[in-house]
């Protein structure tokens, strides 16, 4: 595995990565999450792992995720989240948003081009 | 909302969440661990922990998501704060104290003038309401006038003389078109029979718009309209909730039915709600329980001269009062032109409703508060002392703590949580002083101050007291913590605690105690002042002996006493019953007994050059003056032969004679009054103050109570002069009046002496409080320079150690100690005394005789303030001479 070819998250999307992730597997810890979105990223995005939690509590307080403890299969505890309706609204318009600010973008690359 | 449930959910199980995300991050960092050793990364926990991230930050990061952060840290200072002032109970209760002192003081003071002042009047609109008065210069003098809520009071701006409005004029200010509605109304006291034993109740006569203007309606049944005052309609009367609820047991079918009201029965059409008080109620502190509808008799309507009647208006809301005073000037001089008789001179003015019904207190009150207000200062100069040097002696403490790495602006915060929870302590206990405090004020004050029974403790008077305290707590916390903070960590470790007052903090603690001792002295003065004119007022002789004379009031109503000879008659059959009373030595009765109101009339000299003058006139019995000690100077008394059909008599006062007749003879002169009625001066009679202590003596014409044509006012005042107790006579006047009318109250008893009291009690009341105020500055200066000198001595152990040790005299170590002190002193009293001088001219209108600069009480309080504080400089001064100098050396 070659270091030298991760990238930062781009900042207000860590969100949005969370969400997805979960709406994908339905329910899952914190490692997991961060695990999930590495290799889905083909290990291209990397995050602090730290960084999550905070983004984590962010979203449970906003009420976007619903945190529930549980037994890994190692039976190790762990709490495993999900998302709730309203996390569920908050990933479509996420979605949407990156839409529109990645399609502006690309626009604006290509005519610069 | 739901987010708000959460972040509470936090607040009280945080220990738990906090322990949930620990355990979280332990189980990643563990399989992140084992997912490195798996792909044979060395040391795979360390990379782990790396690739995590600082896992406290991301911890403090997370719990800083729920927003109770700066809520955290503050509960961790107040625990803090909490925790090192009960370590020093002796400060704490001391600080809290002075605190309490101050505020509750001022609480009191505010919650009263708040009550009295700033509260809006209780009806709709109340900015849109004027009182109306008429005006005159002193020389105006075809008019005559009584009683009424404005009558005779000097306007202090203008000079002119304020008097009651003309009926005859109101419908022509009412045309201005700067008002929407005016009303006039008249106190009236009527006798109440029928319900109970006969009583005189206190009611208004009002014209029908009264309650409109006001923007009042009854609870039940209607308001006055048009009509209803007309002297052929039904005699109607509207009932105060207090009437039917305590006098009629709260009937629900009394509208329709009839109450007795001197003599006249009137059919209820209207009770008013509960919380309804005329504006008359609230300017004398006097019940209303009814109003009648005002039907002015056609003589009363006709004549411009005759005012008789308080007027209050709504203003059209577009207009402001300076406007519709412009407009009622341009009536005034279309009246003038008119009527020059009785209008050439007589001017229409308007304030604010709720201004002019205070308008006899607000100084006084505003004096007050002001008062309050620096003694307020005082007690936060004197907490700011304390914390100052306790601050000083905190200086290790603070040291420590910034070398072991706390930031100042920690420091800083912690001296201002100290400081803003003494504030609250105080806040909190000043509160409840001043509680008690305005109940003292409320027992003591003179019952006729304005509005005072609604005093009460609402949210302005609590947001005040809190206000305050916050304001105490930062401006006198940050001054010490900024002080305290600027150590400098490693000298003053370096150094022994004792010698770290720095030169800046005895020079602080000085100037606050010149403060303290200047604001004492700025309280003093004002107290100082008005105790004089106090003390002036009571000195003051009336020209009458009051004592053992009972006053009271018989007011006869003119439905059963149709005439005045009918009224006449009643009194002079009643004179020789009381007079026949066991203990009774004379007997007199007049309209108005002395301090009981007054009739003034112009009138007008036979002799040229016939000038027109303005003199009290009173109708009086033959015995009136010998009941109230005044003596006969010339010429002779009132007799029983004085009676309609002999020649018209009068008897003057020296005044009188002085100011016409210059020093000639007035016996045997006449003079015209009121409507060209003629009168021979038959006699002189001693001076009395008629308006009281404070009133100056005024040209006064006597006339005889049995010449009835003479006067309009009805006779009312009787007056007995007892050989002893005259209160003991009470009830056999009593007797004697109902023996001879059995539906006849007698009202108003009060011996003269209670008369004069109550005349004072306001004065008296102000005295008392600014005193209290006084006496409460000078003890806490007292306090804060002993306490600043015992702190500078303490700290200058060592020095004096040395000095004493070197051979110093004893004397001389006083003797420098008191050279500081009064240095301090005599500057705190020089900036009081320019204080002073410069505050006490608002006390002058309060002032009696006196001015504001009256030398002598300055010199007294001056020497009064400096000698209390010399003495508290004593023992500090003393104890700085007995120091051990081994044992000040072994300390250092």
């Amino acid at each position: 595995m070659s270091r030298s070819q991760r990238d930062e998250i781009p900042s207000g999307t860590l969100d949005l990565l969370i969400l997805k992730t979960l709406a994908r597997h339905g329910e899952l810890h914190g490692f997991e999450i961060a695990d999930s979105i590495q290799s889905t990223s083909e290990d291209i995005l990397q995050v602090e792992e730290g960084s999550l939690y905070p983004a984590l509590q962010r979203m449970l307080l906003k009420g976007w995720l619903k945190g529930e403890w549980g037994k890994t299969q190692e039976n190790r505890r762990a709490r495993y989240y999900t998302l709730t309706s309203d996390g569920r609204k908050q990933l479509q318009n996420e979605m949407d948003r990156y839409g529109r600010v990645s399609n502006a973008i690309a626009r604006v690359l290509e005519a610069a081009s | 909302m739901r987010e708000l449930s959460r972040r509470l959910a936090f607040l009280f199980r945080r220990g738990r969440y906090a322990a949930d995300l620990r355990e979280e991050m332990h189980l990643h960092i563990e399989l992140r661990a084992r997912r490195f050793s798996e792909q044979g990364v060395a040391d795979a926990e360390y990379a782990a922990r790396r690739q995590f991230g600082n896992r406290t930050q991301y911890q403090d990061r997370s719990s800083e998501i729920w927003g109770w952060t700066v809520w955290e840290r503050v509960v961790q200072d107040v625990r803090m704060g909490i925790r090192s002032l009960s370590k020093s109970p002796g400060f704490t209760a001391v600080a809290v104290l002075t605190l309490a002192i101050g505020l509750g003081m001022n609480t009191a003071v505010y919650s009263v003038v708040n009550a009295v002042m700033l509260r809006k009047l209780p009806y709709p609109h109340p900015e849109q309401l004027v009182s109306m008065w008429e005006q005159h210069p002193r020389t105006n003098t075809n008019f005559s006038s009584h009683g009424g809520g404005s009558f005779g009071w000097t306007q202090p701006k203008t000079g002119m003389l304020r008097t009651t409005v003309s009926v005859a004029n109101i419908a022509d200010y009412e045309g201005s078109g700067a008002f929407t509605a005016m009303a006039s109304f008249d106190n009236n006291a009527m006798n109440l029979t029928g319900v109970g034993i006969p009583e005189r109740v206190d009611g208004d006569l009002v014209s029908w718009r009264f309650f409109s203007v006001l923007g009042v309606t009854p609870v039940m049944g209607r308001d006055f309209r048009g009509g209803d005052d007309s002297p052929s309609a039904e005699p109607t009367v509207v009932l105060s909730y207090g009437f039917w609820q305590q006098r009629l047991g709260g009937d629900t079918n009394v509208l329709g039915q009839t109450v007795t009201l001197d003599g006249v029965k009137r059919r209820v059409i209207g009770v008013l709600p509960k919380s309804f008080q005329s504006p008359s109620e609230m300017a004398d502190g006097t019940a209303r329980e009814f109003f009648v509808p005002a039907a002015y008799p056609s003589d009363q309507v006709q004549q411009r001269g005759n005012h008789d009647v308080d007027v209050i208006a709504r203003l059209r809301p577009d207009v402001p009062v300076r406007t519709a005073q412009g407009k009622l000037d341009v009536v005034q001089a279309r009246l003038a032109r008119q009527f020059p008789d009785t209008n050439k001179e007589m001017f229409p003015a308007i304030a604010p409703l709720g201004d002019d019904i205070v308008r006899s207190t607000s100084t006084a009150l505003w004096c007050l508060l002001a008062a309050s207000g620096l003694l307020v200062l005082i007690t936060c100069v004197n907490v700011a002392n304390l914390l100052l040097v306790r601050a000083t002696g905190r200086t290790r403490e603070l040291s420590v703590r910034l070398a072991v790495g706390a930031s100042r602006s920690r420091l800083v915060r912690l001296f201002i949580t100290e400081s803003l929870l003494l504030a609250a302590g105080g806040c909190a206990a000043g509160i409840g002083m001043g509680l008690a405090i305005t109940r003292g004020l409320l027992a003591l004050a003179p019952t006729d101050i304005p509005r005072l029974e609604s005093t009460s403790m609402d949210w302005t008077v609590f947001a005040f007291a809190a206000g305050i305290a916050t304001l105490t707590g930062l401006v006198f916390g940050i001054a010490p913590a900024w002080h305290a903070t600027r150590v400098q960590a490693v000298d003053s470790l370096k150094t022994s605690a004792r010698t770290s007052a720095g030169r800046s903090q005895v020079r602080w603690l000085g100037s606050l105690t010149v403060a303290e001792v200047a604001l004492s002295m700025v309280l003093l003065t004002g107290a100082g002042l008005l105790l004089r004119s106090f003390a002036l007022v009571m000195n003051i002789d009336l020209g009458f002996q009051p004592d053992r004379v009972l006053a009271l009031n018989i007011n006869l109503p003119a439905a059963r006493y149709k005439t005045a000879d009918d009224r006449l008659r009643f009194f002079e059959a009643l004179e020789p019953r009381v007079n026949a009373l066991a203990g009774v030595r004379s007997v007199g009765y007049a309209n108005r007994l002395p301090m009981r109101g007054s009739w003034r009339s112009g009138f007008t000299l036979e002799e040229p050059p016939q000038d027109q003058q303005v003199a009290d006139f009173q109708a009086v019995s033959p015995g009136y003056f010998e009941t109230l000690g005044m003596s006969l100077i010339r010429g002779r008394r009132f007799t029983a032969h004085d009676r309609e059909g002999s020649p018209p008599v009068a008897m003057v006062n020296q005044a009188f004679a002085r100011s016409y007749y210059k020093g000639g003879d007035p016996l045997g002169h006449g003079f015209l009054y009121a409507n060209n009625r003629r009168v021979t001066i038959v006699g002189v009679v001693s001076d009395i103050r008629r308006g009281g202590k404070e009133a100056d003596v005024l040209p006064e014409v006597y006339l005889a109570a049995g010449q009835t044509t003479l006067y309009p006012t009805r006779i009312a005042d009787f007056a007995v002069r007892t050989a002893g107790d005259p209160s003991r006579v009470v009830n056999a006047v009593r007797q004697e009046v109902l023996a001879l009318d059995k539906d006849q109250p007698i009202t108003n008893v009060r011996t003269m002496r209670e008369v004069i009291d109550l005349s004072v009690a306001e004065r008296r009341f102000e005295v008392l409080l600014l005193a209290v105020f006084a006496a409460v500055a000078v003890a806490l200066a007292v306090i804060g320079i002993y306490g600043v000198l015992s702190y500078s001595v303490a700290q200058r152990t060592g020095e004096l150690g040395i000095r004493i040790a070197l051979g110093a005299h004893p004397g001389g170590i006083v003797a420098m100690v008191m050279r500081q002190a009064g240095g301090l002193i005599a500057a705190g009293l020089a900036i009081g005394l320019g204080g002073a001088l410069l505050l006490t001219r608002y006390l002058a209108s309060l002032l009696f005789q006196m001015r504001s600069t009256d030398p002598l009480t300055y010199a007294i309080c001056v020497g009064l303030l400096g000698a209390a504080a010399v003495a508290a400089s004593m023992a500090p001064a003393v104890r700085s001479a007995r120091v051990d100098p081994m044992v000040a050396l072994r300390n250092e």
